[in-house]
């Protein structure tokens, strides 16, 4: 008897807290059951993670200050702990040497040292080059070797570390998807806002606009936008304006949701409610409107965001988007294409996987939080 | 008969007067790029070495017709555009529809050819996705339209260049062998044409795929269950019937409703895809008329035409729908 009274009194306090629950609270509840977004949601934070503090992860500087001279187009160095020298407890690499006589014809050779004494020992939480983060002074790196460079995905033909690259080509994708999204929401929040408030010719009108908008396709007209970069632009200015035209791109799909959501809660009975009760416009925007739907706006930011770095790293892969020295995935595949890539460096394609892993876990992010946001997904199964 | 025209009409005026905005983007666009086509022209003829003034330039101005006011010279450049005439090209100093021609022919074909493919694909594979229960099926078609977006078509050209250089020692590329370039269009031709071609068509087609056969999937999964479909089971039909005259027949018309835009992805993927493949069409010359010789008179016609190609697939589809989907006819006649 008592039992039953503490499961029915627990029932009852779990039944409340459900019922009064937040959206927030509600959401999360409904994404923590999906496996496969949770797992793209830890991937997700471990890159950002890993973007945000690339200066300290990564043992260089990814730009050509952070250059290898003796290791152009170097193969990647794996530690290694055996070799027939003897074990080591701490891992090492080998030295490599650029030779030059007459046994190698007079051209440049990369020289593998094998010997004991060109054992290159990899040490943790190193001194190396100096950098800047969260505008502090720093020096030390998660790891280094002992003497000259250590390149764990290889070098590119200038010598830089593929590795520094990558990690901040994570961080500068993040940034242009960002600043991007942004860009498109507040475009999308207006427009969407305005069509979805007014109604009426307004709405119309603004819809025919979307609509065309959507009709062109979009790389071309990015194409044709990133083709007015004078090509004396800082690479700052540059990174600005091509995340600026991202966003100018990609509002109309943002704006048609917001709109049309817009225009099914206007007619709502709490709104309506709302308003026998006297509140002001002002009152039913802010207080009953916009938190409606907020789950949904982030929903959708998420998943356009893939969108955006995607659209980046094509721009920049033709050449029109991001150049040196700013990294990102398309500068660092822009001449990948050559027959001597393909063929002699395939460590170029290295970043290629962490980039799927990122738009993956975006993805699978996305998708999650739009299951999860969506208060129906329960009863349709 | 009366109200499917009216329907037709309505539908067409509203292509049309897309195609007259999207005009006018493309056309501000040409407008803005720095320097026009008088400068253009002149400073082409300073490097054969003519000594050229400040009067000359307005002197090509007034022969080119930039001196009129901009709405003018965009109401002409859209009358000639529904012609198919662009004018000349301010670098190459050709006509531009001579200059595209075949080739942006070939571009549409390769494009409508990938659409064609995705849908070949996605239509069956869709439907046996939602209806079967077999979770290793399912779980892996998840998995390729997740792959389909998150490896861009650009992404897949470049791996399987990779691959086949390494294991065939041929990075696959181009559209026609050497001997073929610049010949005329012969059997011969037409053979290594196809020889060449499916590969890029793949590549073109391969995010479409994945988001078809998710969007195939989605909609007959909503379907399979409804009311009518176990009616029909119920009476005694069943199997592929049962699936392909009831819930098949009631998912596909929203897809062919959304061909428009899954064009305009394809179109999306095109000039890139172009570039690695090094496909002699109209992609790469968009890009090479952006990115190496900023050359707005071909861009603004290639954007034009692409675009035009989505909004008559829209207003085909459209019709299509109209005339085949009872329930938007009855919508229609009222």
């Amino acid at each position: 008897m008592t039992d039953a009274a503490a499961t029915s009194a627990k029932d009852q306090k779990l039944k409340e807290a459900y019922f009064t629950a937040s959206q927030g609270q509600l959401i999360w509840q409904r994404f923590k059951k999906n496996k496969s977004a949770l797992i793209g949601a830890w991937v997700l934070v471990i890159l950002i993670l890993s973007g945000l503090f690339a200066p300290f992860l990564t043992p260089y500087d990814a730009t050509i200050a952070g250059r290898d001279k003796e290791y152009l187009n170097g193969a990647p160095q794996i530690p290694h702990f055996c070799d027939e020298n003897g074990c080591s407890l701490r891992p090492f690499v080998y030295t490599q040497e650029r030779t030059r006589s007459m046994a190698t014809n007079f051209r440049w050779v990369t020289e593998t040292k094998t010997g004991l004494e060109d054992r290159r020992y990899l040490e943790f939480f190193s001194e190396g080059m100096p950098y800047k983060l969260f505008g502090m002074n720093f020096s030390t790196h998660l790891f280094g070797v002992d003497k000259g460079m250590i390149h764990i995905f290889g070098t590119d033909s200038t010598g830089k570390d593929i590795y520094s690259r990558t990690l901040t080509a994570i961080n500068t994708s993040l940034a242009v998807g960002t600043i991007g999204v942004m860009i498109a929401f507040v475009m999308a929040l207006v427009i969407g806002g305005v069509a979805g408030y007014y109604g009426g010719w307004i709405d119309s009108t603004l819809q025919m606009i979307t609509d065309t908008v959507r009709t062109i396709p979009s790389i071309p007209l990015f194409m044709a936008l990133a083709a007015f970069v004078p090509d004396e632009w800082s690479a700052e200015m540059r990174f600005f304006f091509i995340s600026l035209v991202l966003g100018m791109i990609n509002w109309p799909t943002l704006a048609r949701r917001i709109r049309t959501h817009l225009l099914s809660e206007r007619n709502q009975e709490y709104v309506l409610a709302a308003q026998l009760c006297g509140a002001s416009a002002k009152h039913i925007i802010r207080r009953h409107l916009l938190p409606s739907f907020t789950s949904y706006i982030i929903v959708d930011l998420v998943i356009s965001f893939p969108y955006m770095v995607l659209s980046e790293t094509a721009l920049s892969f033709i050449g029109l988007g991001l150049k040196d020295p700013v990294n990102s995935l398309g500068v660092m595949l822009q001449n990948v294409t050559s027959a001597d890539v393909l063929l002699n460096y395939q460590w170029y394609f290295i970043p290629v996987i962490f980039f799927i892993v990122l738009v993956l876990a975006f993805v699978f992010v996305g998708d999650g939080l739009r299951d999860a946001a969506d208060p129906y997904s329960d009863s349709k199964k | 008969m009366f109200p499917f025209l009216k329907f037709a009409a309505t539908r067409a005026v509203l292509a049309i007067t897309t195609l007259i905005l999207v005009s006018f983007i493309v056309f501000s666009l040409m407008e803005l790029v720095p320097g026009d086509c008088a400068e253009r022209y002149v400073a082409f003829k300073a490097s054969q070495g003519q000594v050229i003034t400040a009067a000359d330039v307005d002197a090509e101005r007034v022969r080119l017709g930039l001196d009129h006011p901009y709405i003018e010279r965009w109401g002409k450049w859209i009358i000639n555009a529904f012609q198919g005439e662009f004018g000349d090209s301010c670098i190459q100093r050709l006509n531009i529809s001579r200059l595209l021609g075949q080739k942006y022919w070939i571009s549409l074909g390769l494009c409508l050819s990938a659409l064609a493919l995705a849908y070949l694909i996605a239509i069956p594979v869709g439907i046996l996705a939602a209806t079967s229960k077999n979770a290793v099926l399912n779980n892996s078609l998840r998995l390729v339209s997740y792959l389909g977006l998150a490896l861009p078509n650009f992404l897949l050209a470049l791996m399987i260049m990779l691959f086949s250089t390494i294991y065939f020692g041929d990075s696959l590329t181009g559209l026609f062998s050497k001997e073929f370039r610049d010949a005329a269009w012969s059997y011969d031709r037409v053979i290594d044409f196809l020889k060449h071609a499916w590969l890029p068509v793949f590549i073109l087609g391969w995010s479409a795929t994945a988001f078809a056969i998710q969007t195939v999937r989605a909609l007959m999964s909503d379907e399979v269950d409804k009311l009518y479909v176990t009616a029909a089971a119920a009476r005694g039909v069943s199997g592929r019937r049962l699936m392909m005259r009831y819930p098949a027949r009631h998912a596909l018309s929203p897809i062919i409703n959304s061909l428009g835009f899954d064009l305009n992805r394809i179109f999306n993927e095109l000039p890139v895809v172009a570039l690695i493949m090094t496909l002699t069409e109209a992609g790469s010359l968009l890009i090479e008329a952006l990115a190496r010789s900023n050359d707005q008179q071909l861009a603004g016609a290639i954007i034009f035409l692409l675009t035009a190609s989505i909004v008559g697939i829209n207003f085909l589809t459209d019709i299509i729908l109209a005339l085949t989907d009872p329930r938007v006819r009855r919508s229609i006649v009222g």
